[in-house]
């Protein structure tokens, strides 16, 4: 999602009832070493459903439009 | 929906307002949130300049820019305070309060996204009780 803050990004999927981790992870040292501020983490497991993943994604693309990313 | 992200926050994200560094600043401050990582860094100047006679708090902010990083609440929030308080004299930003810079805001925050708006008032505070110093 271009670059906006891994914050802005579990915020707006937070908004969309969309709940993933957003920040350190509490692994500051991988983050310097992988050379970000942060990260966005979707969290799938065998529980979660087809249904959801297309919500994450109808997500993203809500994530993508307020940010205007796409339209720059 | 998305209450947090509204037209104004998105376009003082998109487009910061006196976004970059003061070569000749008289007042500097750094500071950051490390949970997120976010960080602000606040250059201001002032007329009459520090070097001049005019008792402190009748000094007016004749330029400020903020620099730095971070989600878009704290780069929003950072843009307008320097909208706010740009042209006002020392005493006038030392009484700024957080609920001034809330009310600007105009979004309801959680306690975590509190800091990230609240970060740059911080670094802008710290900045002018720096100056205390010099008196």
């Amino acid at each position: 999602v271009g670059d906006v803050h891994p914050h802005d990004v579990a915020a707006v999927l937070d908004g969309e009832g969309i709940a993933i981790r957003g920040g350190h992870h509490c692994a500051q040292p991988l983050m310097d070493r992988l050379g970000v501020a942060a990260t966005s983490r979707a969290s799938v497991a065998l529980y979660t459903t087809r249904d959801e993943i297309d919500r994450l994604i109808d997500g993203l693309a809500t994530v993508k439009r307020i940010f205007g990313i796409g339209e720059r | 929906m998305n209450d947090l992200y509204q037209e104004q926050i998105l376009d003082h994200y998109r487009n910061p307002r006196n976004k970059g560094y003061l070569e000749r600043a008289e007042a500097s401050y750094e500071d950051q949130n490390p949970l997120c990582g976010d960080v602000i860094r606040m250059d201001l100047a002032f007329d009459p300049p520090l070097s001049g006679d005019a008792t402190p708090h009748d000094r007016r902010i004749k330029e400020i820019r903020f620099s730095g990083r971070g989600c878009a609440i704290s780069q929003a929030a950072a843009s307008m305070l320097t909208e706010m308080v740009a042209g006002r004299t020392v005493a006038e930003a030392t009484a700024l309060t957080k609920d001034d810079l809330l009310a600007e805001l105009g979004i309801t925050l959680s306690a975590m996204r509190l800091k990230c708006a609240l970060l740059a008032l911080k670094a802008f505070k710290a900045a002018l009780y720096g100056l205390g110093s010099l008196y």
